[in-house]
């Protein structure tokens, strides 16, 4: 075994610039979107590594920053050896000229040299089997042929490392199989390889390890069958119309579901055997409303017209914000009820929210009759229904408002900020992800989170109570206009929820959660110590502390609210 | 590399036309033919220092190579994203091996210039010795140009149009198609100088300076300064400035290319 890895990736990260389309100045308005986010990992020597992941999970990108053509933003690449790579069809083919002369083309443009080519020029032709088409134009090729001649060119120049993506699809059989053959040569004479792809079933025939990507974050990295596994779970909760993988009597650590396509909103789906009559939203005492208080109860009542015998329904509410954070998706079968066969006829379903506990702010609901799998839908109405939600104090960007206590702390350290909304703009925080500003001043000397049973721990249940203790070795002296702020964020950077208490003499508090409304997966804490007089953190540490949530139900979203269902199914007349 | 860039450029250019890269002698020609039927015939315009054909013809050989190669390298990294996305070479190959391209495109009509030269004057002057330099100025200076519209392009696609004009104005601005003495018989000596100052005013002297004999009197009254330095220096300072324009922007350009 070789000890130095072929590649070496050290928390790269890459931003795109997106033009904002209207402008037309020459100072053009970028938008940042960060393709890769801070990831890691390494590829050994002559393995194959394949990297899945959904389409923009960043997985070009990746290669891309492997095979030299772009360099990230932030982090560092080590690369060992020569690298070749193979991108969409060829770089820099020239439909003018002839299959020949855009050998020379495309091998310079990958690094290699005029003698090299000719010297391995007869090999290339009779590997791409282009035979007399290889002095014709380029234009007069197939998708096929462009991709044998470029793949040609790949595989009979010398190299170490060789980054190929998702093009192998497009040849024929026998000429994918030749490839293979010619993959596995490789392997044998111990090449590196790193291989995008969305074939699964490539990846596990020919993959040594495998690094799965979404949303440009490292999910995993390690063995094959797991990484696969990984990948089509992230799929099944990501995408609508495929089934998820059975529920499983396992904890669930991430419900993944954490934003929604909004470019349904407003539409019906579905095959329509069960058509969605009315919903209505109630208070506590029965009356419609469509504006309620963060904290309120609210009632979802949904009748429904059944045209036909319908087997294993089950029902399904979601309630996202308006910019499509994905907020709270309960349905019938993650709350252990059975699916049942309908009769055709009129009936309802209603599900009861106990305690709203979101944010004030404006939020769409989905209302959905599914069939067995979530495979299909019978009716889905998506973002259908707008839910205004108020609160004494406008706190744009946060999700949730989870009642929590300090301690040691009165009712009036609680408060809230009108620099909260400026300052703490998650888009600019975003990008600073374990940022750190200390000062004298401040020193945090430790942050621990406790579970239901008081045991210190960073995994946390979903609806049990939580702690948060905060120990500071030193603090400034109390005055006003200091604050200490703690944020809860989830791990994309979404602002969950923001706590906010004036500093005072003590150095060692917590915060008590009696119940814990966050449902699975990761999240960071920060915390901060503000001077509204400077207008700026004195102390901010940024997303720097870990917190995992698990459930043992698998609810789609972030925030957990309590609820009841009900329902009235058609009855055999 | 780069040769493969020119080549291609090439190919590309001459591989379809019947008769190829005949163009590269036919196209020039045909051009001056034309000024000539307008100025020389139908507008009787007379020039002292030399042959009115000889004097046409050193002015639009070198400026079609000017404009040529500013016009195509300007529209070139967007022409050329696919390639520029994919593979890691540093981009100002791309707006380079076009203007390569057309210096040797430019060649042919050069020789022709000499031979035209040689055959109506009866040898060349002396400074003929001169003419790589001159030759390498004016290729610095188109390139620094070239480099620098490449750039703005991407960022701003008017740029395209207003160069348009603005090398049809500069043209003009060019003793080409009329003697250099007019502009001092009618505008007066100071005027003149602002005039021979003009960098591309002055590589055009330098190219008639060394190949048509008998031009030296026209330059009278033009120090030696403005006839060499303002050309040489032009060419340097524009490509140094395109240069760190380059460097300061290159890591954006892929970012301005995917939109």
């Amino acid at each position: 075994m070789h000890a130095v890895p072929a590649i070496i990736i050290q928390a790269i990260c890459k931003k795109y610039q997106l033009m904002k389309p209207a402008s037309r100045s020459i100072n053009i308005n970028f938008e940042a979107l960060w393709a890769l986010n801070d990831l890691s990992f390494e590829v050994r020597r002559g393995e194959i590594l394949g990297i899945i992941g959904r389409n923009g999970a960043g997985k070009t990108t990746l290669l891309n920053i492997i095979a030299g053509a772009l360099s990230p933003t932030r982090g560092e690449i080590k690369v060992h050896g020569r690298v070749l790579g193979l991108f969409s069809l060829g770089v820099g083919f020239q439909d003018e000229l002839t299959g020949r002369e855009n050998i020379f083309l495309n091998g310079a443009l990958i690094g290699a040299t005029r003698k090299e080519l000719e010297h391995k020029l007869d090999a290339i032709i009779e590997f791409s089997e282009l035979g007399n088409f290889i002095d014709m134009p380029l234009g007069t090729y197939s998708q096929g042929m462009r991709l044998r001649l470029a793949f040609s060119v790949i595989v009979n120049l010398d190299f170490d490392i060789l980054a190929i993506d998702e093009v192998l699809a497009v040849g024929d059989t026998l000429f994918q199989s030749k490839c293979f053959e010619r993959l596995s040569e490789f392997k044998r004479e111990g090449k590196t390889m790193v291989i995008t792809t969305q074939n699964t079933a490539w990846i596990e025939r020919f993959c040594d390890r495998v690094v799965v990507l979404n949303h440009g974050m490292l999910v995993f990295c390690g063995a094959v069958a797991e990484g696969v596994a990984k990948y089509q779970s992230l799929l099944s909760t990501e995408k609508f119309f495929v089934a998820p993988v059975e529920n499983s009597p396992k904890l669930i650590e991430n419900t993944k579901k954490w934003s929604e396509d909004m470019s349904d909103w407003g539409k019906q789906l579905g095959t329509k055997e069960v058509v969605i009559e009315s919903v209505k939203l109630t208070d506590r005492f029965g009356f419609m409303c469509d504006k309620i208080k963060t904290g309120d109860f609210l009632k979802i009542k949904v009748h429904f017209n059944a045209r036909n015998v319908i087997k294993a329904v089950h029902f399904g509410i979601a309630i996202f914000r308006q910019d499509g954070v994905y907020c709270f998706g309960p349905n019938t079968v993650f709350d252990g009820y059975d699916r049942y066969n309908i009769e055709p006829g009129r009936g309802w379903f209603a599900l009861a929210f106990y305690r709203v506990v979101l944010a004030p702010g404006e939020y769409r609901i989905s209302v959905a009759i599914w069939d067995k799998n979530e495979a299909i839908a019978f009716n889905y109405q998506s973002g259908y229904y707008r839910l205004t939600i108020e609160g004494p104090h406008i706190r744009k960007k946060e999700l949730l408002s989870m009642p929590y206590r300090f301690k040691p702390g009165s009712f009036l350290d609680k408060i809230d900020l009108p620099w909260a909304i400026g300052v703490l703009d998650h888009n600019i925080l975003n990008e600073q992800w374990s940022r750190h500003i200390d000062s004298d001043q401040v020193v945090l000397e430790s942050l621990k989170i406790f579970g239901a049973h008081n045991k210190e721990t960073v995994i946390l249940f979903t609806a049990l109570p939580a702690k948060i203790t905060i120990n500071f070795s030193r603090l400034p002296v109390p005055r006003a206009g200091l604050y200490i702020w703690i944020g809860i964020y989830r791990e994309d950077g979404i602002y969950c929820q923001g706590m906010y208490k004036k500093l005072k003499k003590d150095k060692r508090f917590s915060i008590e959660f009696r119940r814990l409304l966050l449902l699975p997966g990761s999240y960071n804490i920060s915390v901060g110590v503000w001077d509204n007089a400077q207008h700026s953190f004195i102390m901010h540490h940024h997303g720097v502390y870990p917190l995992r949530v698990v459930s043992d139900r698998g609810h789609h979203g972030t925030v957990y609210l309590e609820h009841k269902w009900s329902w009235s199914l058609p009855k055999y007349k | 590399m780069i040769r493969e860039l020119v080549l291609k450029d090439l190919k590309i250019r001459y591989s379809r036309p019947a008769i190829g890269f005949f163009w590269a002698f036919l196209s020039p020609l045909l051009m001056v033919a034309i000024l000539y039927l307008v100025f020389s015939v139908i507008l009787q315009v007379k020039i002292k220092e030399a042959p009115f054909l000889l004097y046409l013809m050193s002015a639009v050989f070198p400026w079609r190579f000017f404009q040529d190669s500013v016009l195509s390298s300007t529209t070139s990294l967007v022409d050329n994203k696919n390639l520029i996305k994919e593979s890691s070479i540093p981009q100002y190959l791309i707006p380079l091996s076009i203007v390569l391209a057309n210096a040797i495109n430019f060649l042919p009509s050069l020789g022709i210039l000499l031979l035209t030269a040689i055959f109506y004057l009866r040898g060349l002057p002396f400074f003929i010795v001169l003419l790589p330099i001159i030759l390498a100025i004016h290729f610095v200076a188109t390139m620094g140009i070239s480099l620098a519209a490449s750039i703005l392009y991407i960022k701003c696609r008017d740029i395209k149009y207003i160069l348009e004009a603005v090398l049809q104005i500069l043209f003009y601005l060019t003793p080409a198609f009329y003697p250099l003495s007019l502009i001092k018989e009618s505008f007066g000596p100071a005027w003149f100088t602002v005039y021979t100052h003009n960098p591309f005013v002055g590589i055009l002297n330098l190219y008639r300076l060394t190949i048509l004999k008998g031009f030296y009197p026209a330059l009278k009254g033009a120090g030696a300064v403005s006839i060499f330095l303002v050309p040489l220096g032009f060419a340097i300072v524009i490509l140094a400035l395109s240069f760190s324009y380059y460097q300061k922007n290159k890591t954006i350009i892929n970012d301005y290319l995917s939109y």
